[in-house]
């Protein structure tokens, strides 16, 4: 589009650092004051004060907060992350990439499952309405939606693993079919909001004028839902596809819990209980990161799409 | 001619569902039957589960609110030994009774209590003085207004909210006991301050998350409808800003608000439970689904002693099922447009 895109851009970019700026001082405070610092955790219960408050100078704990804050964001600048506290050998950043890369393999398998679903139950409802299988298939769906994932997990672990040995159960990688329940508990219950999504959509795009004037000229039925309706309704889950996406990379903290997955979910869940504050500041910082970035590009994809959206006008 | 019967019948439909669920009978005539079968079918099923959904609801919140005076047996009763521990459901304990020889029937009952008063002070507090108060704000007035609250939704949306949550419960519930004790000896609470500590913390954890997305949803909704022809025709004959978004913004923006509200009741209820399922929350001995699943859940432990797990998981499970049921029929009910659409 014109240069009007480019400014938007440009602005929303440059607005993402006071946001990430804001985001990093307000969780490393609120990490800080926490009671009971990482020092704690790594001598666990019994300690001399003495070799604390070595350990406390070595990592700069020692230090007012503000300190300790300015000096983090030094480090961050030249991309140091930090020390992990339980695992002393490795950085943060060693860390937590593979763990990261783990996690968004299995999301993103997972979350083109859910819409494939969610799209083909949304628009096979809306174009049911008024027959009982429009309320059976969003019904089916935000039913499957309704179950808690950790009873889902053992229900089926049980079902598959024990009863019909079907699968094992831990984790034996991406190739192996012990993968197969952790995806179903991971792609499933999203579908009933992706599939409720575009049945709304589609509802709402089939009553707009194009679509009455592409039926009344005579176009075929294929071409109406597929050009006109599926087209239009499908626009809107740009947003939501895009904003599910940092998600993914954040990982499924109960889901990689429970099948033992080596993913960033379980590492954060384990960080957090320690405390391990670098590494929690650094996956914080990495979702808010992709969250910001993935919210900009949706605004941006959207304007570029629909030229009915005026991007950041402001009313008199 | 043909959309206008339509109409008719569509709104006969909203009242006989609005007079149901017993809220308001708006006065709409009595109008003809338009096409019998296929609505009727459609309209019993959804209507009917809608309806199912609110009854079930009903009862939930009527266990929660009640619940002490239900309960079978006292929740917190244990008897240790093997004959009374991890029997299946029986006369005495209709759901049989836990690790502890606790009776799981009054623990369920229990549960709900915490549901209950945990979703009720979220909705209010955080979808609906929040998010729709300021959705509205940011997508009607635009300008600054909307960039300020836009930009702290996106700090606070922005954050990975369960990995947030759970720092927040954990740096907190280390100091429980010094608020709690505070509490037991400064106000009228006694005994219940540590469950009161508890749920303080899990709805600050939840509150500064609770409101972006439906104001996310009302804002661009507004966004998007104040710039119809209809908006720009009303302000141009000099409606007020209060007619304009209480008339013309506000009903369109409550279809999806509500959705957005009603699937995230489940999103809510659900934080808690997580929450507690990972220890973090609401634990035992108070009684709470996250905790009691806990209990249950693993393949070899459902294979041996199946109560522990289904006892709180289907009640559970349909609450969250009759909130999402709920909110589906009632944005097909209350969407403007979506009626006319046979």
């Amino acid at each position: 589009m014109g240069p009007g895109l480019l400014g938007y851009t440009i602005r929303r970019l440059l607005w993402a650092i006071p946001v990430l700026f804001v985001i990093s001082l307000l969780v490393f405070y609120m990490l800080r004051l926490a009671p009971g610092d990482p020092v704690d955790a790594i001598l666990g219960q019994r300690f001399q004060e003495d070799q604390a408050a070595v350990l406390r100078k070595k990592y700069g704990y020692d230090q007012p907060i503000h300190v300790q804050y300015v000096k983090y964001l030094q480090n961050l600048a030249r991309g140091d992350l930090g020390v992990s506290i339980r695992h002393q050998q490795f950085t943060v950043s060693e860390v937590i990439i593979p763990k990261i890369w783990v996690s968004t393999r299995l999301g993103l398998i997972a979350l083109v499952i859910s819409f494939t679903l969610g799209i083909f139950a949304g628009i096979y409802a809306a174009l049911a309405r008024g027959t009982f299988l429009d309320p059976l298939t969003i019904s089916f769906w935000l039913a499957i939606d309704a179950v808690p994932v950790f009873v889902a997990a053992p229900a089926l672990m049980w079902l598959f693993a024990l009863k019909l040995d079907l699968v094992g159960l831990g984790w034996r990688g991406f190739a192996s079919p012990n993968i197969i329940l952790p995806i179903l508990v991971l792609s499933l219950p999203g579908t009933a909001g992706i599939a409720r999504f575009v049945r709304a959509s589609v509802l709402g795009v089939l009553q707009e004028d194009y679509v009455r004037t592409a039926r009344a000229k005579g176009l075929p039925e294929r071409t109406v839902v597929f050009t006109h309706v599926a087209r239009n309704a499908l626009l809107p889950l740009i947003t939501v596809i895009g904003l599910s996406l940092p998600g993914v990379a954040g990982g499924a903290l109960i889901v990689e819990q429970l099948f033992g997955i080596p993913g960033i979910g379980r590492e954060g869940f384990d960080a957090v209980l320690a405390p391990d504050f670098d590494v929690i500041l650094a996956l914080v910082l990495f979702g808010s990161l992709l969250f910001v970035l993935a919210n900009i590009a949706v605004d941006i994809l959207y304007a570029v799409i629909d030229p009915r959206i005026r991007l950041g006008a402001g009313r008199g | 001619m043909r959309s206008s019967t339509r109409a008719f019948a569509s709104a006969r439909d909203g009242a006989e569902a609005v007079s149901e669920e017993a809220v308001i009978t708006p006065a709409v005539p009595e109008a003809h039957p338009v096409s019998p079968g296929r609505r009727m079918v459609r309209t019993l099923l959804r209507k009917k589960l809608a309806v199912l959904a609110l009854i079930y609801l009903s009862l939930f919140y009527f266990f929660g609110i009640f619940g002490p005076l239900l309960a079978p047996q006292d929740p917190y009763e244990q008897n240790l030994s093997a004959e009374t521990r991890l029997q299946g459901p029986s006369a005495e304990h209709w759901l049989g009774t836990d690790r502890l020889g606790r009776d799981i029937a009054s623990r369920v009952v229990y549960a709900t209590r915490t549901t209950v008063v945990f979703t009720v002070v979220v909705l209010i507090s955080g979808s609906l003085f929040l998010g729709l108060g300021l959705g509205l704000l940011a997508g009607y007035r635009g300008g600054w207004v909307d960039t300020l609250i836009m930009r702290v939704g996106e700090v606070m949306g922005g954050l990975p909210t369960l990995l947030l949550m759970l720092a927040i419960t954990a740096a907190f519930r280390t100091r429980i006991n010094d608020v709690s004790f505070w509490l037991e000896d400064h106000t009228w609470l006694g005994d219940d301050a540590a469950t009161v500590t508890k749920f303080g913390i899990i709805v600050l954890a939840t509150l500064p998350f609770a409101w972006i997305g439906s104001t996310r949803i009302v804002r661009s909704q507004a966004l998007a409808i104040r710039e119809e022809a209809y908006v720009l025709a009303a302000e141009a004959m000099g409606a007020g800003t209060w007619r304009v978004v209480s008339r013309h913004i506000l009903p369109g923006v409550m279809p999806l608000f509500i959705m957005g509200v009603s699937a995230g009741m489940a999103g809510t209820a659900g934080a808690e439970v997580t929450l507690s399922f990972l220890g973090l929350g609401i634990d035992p001995p108070t009684a709470s689904f996250g905790s009691l699943i806990a209990d249950g859940a693993g393949p070899q432990t459902l294979e041996r002693y199946p109560h522990l797990l289904l006892a709180p998981a289907i009640p559970v499970a349909l609450f969250f099922f009759a909130w999402n049921l709920l909110g589906d029929a009632l944005v097909d009910l209350l969407s403007p447009r979506g009626h006319l659409n046979g």
